[in-house]
């Protein structure tokens, strides 16, 4: 018991130890000459973007080095907020997930970054996510967006017409169910399609989707059908159910790259991965593309409309300690890896980065990216809503939300009974405690 | 006349000398534990009368975080799960002991060995255990399932995957996982039952069950008492075989007070609340201790 007290609040008791006793003084140094920029990542091995960025900054800036510091990518928020409670943070770190902005913003932990935003324009999908107060406190440069991945060559074999970007929810429904049963009887294992146990896989689309739909109302009506379509398609055996897939710790690179399924949402990131994997043979070879998220209506589908889909950008912020005589050349940072220069490195590397338009042409420069004109449109026209909008409820009401994806899609309550418990945790536990 | 004041003098300084040894002993070990234990203790009840965001200074709210705790859902489901986790896996953790020390006291062939192996699950990476457990309990194609269907049970339990077995698949895991080190205190404490005891229950015509009831439980008294006290703090605070089995769910049929301070802290950075929290397990932990000293008290007057 004392053990368990002390391992909850040990932690925080050092911060605040550390928080009264000190402050990291100032950097000694001008502003010109030789500069250290100090970069907060995460799982350095698996996430080269830090690197290209870091790397790509001194080129055009030879007399200002970025060193990197490597953050664990399951504890980053927490790392961090421990380091910037305690002073010892790095200049510039990284804004992991949108769900925790409020908490380093409202805390005081942001420097105002609004020139730099005024500077971008509006070509840099995902600033307005870090607005608050009238000011901008980080940049983004990425800005990952969810779409539809399909493998061709199963599609092929069940004699299924490719999506062709008109897709509804229902039509994506009906094609999933369609091929399990084709693909049955073709002799294969594979089912149509494979959903990963994330909330966001259907209250991202849900949220995005649903008009007037807001996570701060605290209703949750919109979550419905889209939760009645998810337990209809893994009822009828056309996606892996969602026990099977978290006790067996399934991983969606898998299920998708190793042909399980023959369709997959997913974010944008997942393009790298599957290229990388199908080099290094973790992924089978197989033609596949990507193509628009299916639709809530007919209304946003067709390559004339522009797709509705969610995603949350990665930003970067500074850190307020970082020192006068640094606060420019960090500034600079941020310009460049949002800019075309930096969208042009990441696209390199397979990132999707917050201007798509700018790097359309190196992004599909690599080799195995699918090169149809669907994938084209996915990858570069799409509204992009935030699936964890800026507010100070949003982190708690994302956890009810999550008890309500897992209680719904483990088959242990009803869609209408989850719904209304989570409305009205989120009532007397969040929004009027 | 001169030599009382110097032996007083040789006294104190003796008084003294033996203080600053003493002292110098513990010292290593207290340091530790008033930084890393003491003081965040002593500050948890300061930070729970307050609203906080780890940034800057705390915020006092009074009993506000206290008033909120009342009227908090999830708090009262942590901590009717907490109590159902504590009140099966006390008795059958105990019971499981208890049967496996008095096994494995018999002189067999290969007791090492087997002492051994009940006392691996706790030693064992509690994740690694936690991914094989989930895939035995996997309810489509997990062997647990298969056997019971085999036996001729239709719908077998959802296990990890459905409300209302998850926390009884949680309490097989725990206990399961602690048995043997328990084991091994009780093993400890079966050493120290005098064999003469046996001996003369043998010649007054005990069979083994008299035995037992007349001679090892009375005799195991004080290993039980310890092992029942570490049990019930041990299951209220029960964290790591929860998250990485269940993370509380599905839905909150796992959440337990443990892991509910994690997420109001960690999560939501509410760590005034979370603190609040923190103290209403660590009293329900007190009080119960007491209780369990006092009853033991009471038993051996």
């Amino acid at each position: 018991m004392k053990r368990s007290i002390a391992a909850v609040l040990g932690a925080t008791a050092a911060i605040s130890l550390v928080l009264t006793g000190c402050s990291s003084g100032d950097d000694e140094g001008s502003s010109s000459g030789p500069q250290t920029l100090t970069l907060a990542g995460w799982s350095f091995a698996t996430t080269p973007e830090f690197k290209t960025l870091a790397d790509g900054f001194h080129a055009t800036h030879p007399d200002v080095t970025v060193e990197l510091k490597e953050y664990d990518a399951a504890n980053y928020d927490t790392q961090m907020v421990a380091d910037l409670a305690a002073g010892k943070a790095p200049d510039i770190y990284a804004q992991k997930t949108l769900k925790n902005f409020y908490t380093y913003q409202n805390g005081k932990q942001l420097l105002d970054v609004s020139d730099v935003a005024s500077k971008l324009g509006d070509k840099v999908g995902g600033i307005s996510s870090y607005q608050a107060d009238g000011k901008t406190w980080a940049i983004p440069y990425r800005q990952d967006s969810w779409v539809l991945y399909y493998n061709k060559t199963l599609f092929q074999k069940a004699g299924v017409s490719l999506p062709d970007g008109s897709w509804t929810w229902d039509d994506y429904a009906t094609a999933s169910k369609e091929l399990t049963a084709k693909l049955k009887a073709a002799g294969s294992k594979a089912v149509g399609d494979y959903e990963h146990i994330w909330q966001s896989t259907v209250q991202g689309f849900a949220l995005a989707q649903t008009s007037g739909a807001t996570i701060e109302s605290g209703d949750f009506s919109y979550l419905k059908p889209y939760y009645d379509r998810a337990l209809d398609l893994q009822n009828a055996g056309a996606q892996v159910k969602f026990g099977d897939a978290t006790t067996n710790s399934l991983t969606y690179q898998a299920q998708f790259g190793k042909q399980q399924a023959a369709m997959m949402v997913m974010g944008s990131w997942y393009i790298a991965t599957l290229l990388k994997q199908q080099g290094t043979g973790d992924a089978e070879k197989f033609e596949w593309g990507f193509a628009p998220a299916p639709q809530q209506t007919k209304a946003t589908t067709g390559t004339s409309a522009t797709p509705v889909t969610f995603g949350d950008p990665t930003g970067l912020g500074i850190n307020p300690k970082i020192g006068k005589n640094k606060e420019a050349t960090a500034k600079a940072f941020l310009a460049y890896a949002a800019g075309a220069d930096g969208a042009k490195a990441l696209a390199g590397i397979g990132i999707t980065p917050a201007d798509t338009e700018a790097v359309k042409d190196t992004f599909f420069q690599l080799p195995g990216v699918p090169q149809d004109d669907l994938s084209k449109f996915a990858f570069t026209k799409h509204d992009t809503k935030p699936e964890n909008p800026v507010s100070k409820y949003t982190a708690a009401l994302q956890n009810i939300l999550s008890d309500l994806h897992t209680a719904v899609m483990s088959g242990s309550k009803g869609v209408d009974a989850a719904i209304t418990e989570a409305q009205n945790r989120a009532k007397t536990e969040v929004l009027n405690k | 006349m001169t030599s009382l004041p110097l032996a007083r003098r040789r006294r104190g300084r003796q008084v003294l000398r033996n203080t600053v040894v003493g002292w110098s002993f513990l010292l290593p070990n207290f340091v530790g534990f008033a930084v890393l234990t003491l003081v965040p203790v002593g500050l948890l009840f300061y930070y729970a009368f307050t609203s906080w965001n780890v940034f800057g200074g705390a915020e006092w709210t009074g009993l506000e975080n206290f008033r909120q705790m009342l009227h908090d859902a999830s708090f009262r489901t942590a901590l009717r799960n907490t109590v159902y986790y504590t009140v099966f896996h006390i008795p059958l953790t105990l019971g499981a002991a208890l049967a496996l020390a008095l096994l494995l006291n018999q002189r067999l062939r290969g007791v090492a060995f087997f002492r051994t192996v009940a006392f691996f699950p706790y030693i064992t990476s509690i994740v690694a255990l936690a991914q094989v457990w989930n895939m035995l309990f996997s309810p489509g194609y997990g062997p647990i399932n298969a056997v019971l269907r085999g036996i001729g049970i239709d719908n077998p339990p959802g296990w990890t995957t459905s409300a209302d077995w998850s926390m009884p698949a949680v309490i097989v895991v725990g206990t399961w996982r602690e048995m043997g080190y328990y084991m091994l205190l009780f093993l400890a404490g079966l050493q120290t039952i005098p064999g003469q005891l046996y001996e003369a229950a043998k010649v007054d015509g005990a069979n083994a069950w008299q035995r037992f009831r007349a001679v090892t439980l009375p005799g195991l008294r004080p290993t039980t008492f310890f092992v029942v006290v570490l049990l019930t703090i041990g299951s209220f605070k029960v964290f790591d075989v929860i998250l990485v089995m269940t993370n509380g769910g599905p839905g909150q049929s796992t959440l337990v007070l443990s892991q509910y301070i994690y997420q109001k802290g960690f999560v939501e950075n509410q760590f005034g609340y979370a603190s609040a929290v923190s103290i209403a397990l660590f009293a329900i932990c007190f009080v119960i201790t007491i209780v369990q000293f006092v009853i033991n008290r009471r038993g051996t007057d």
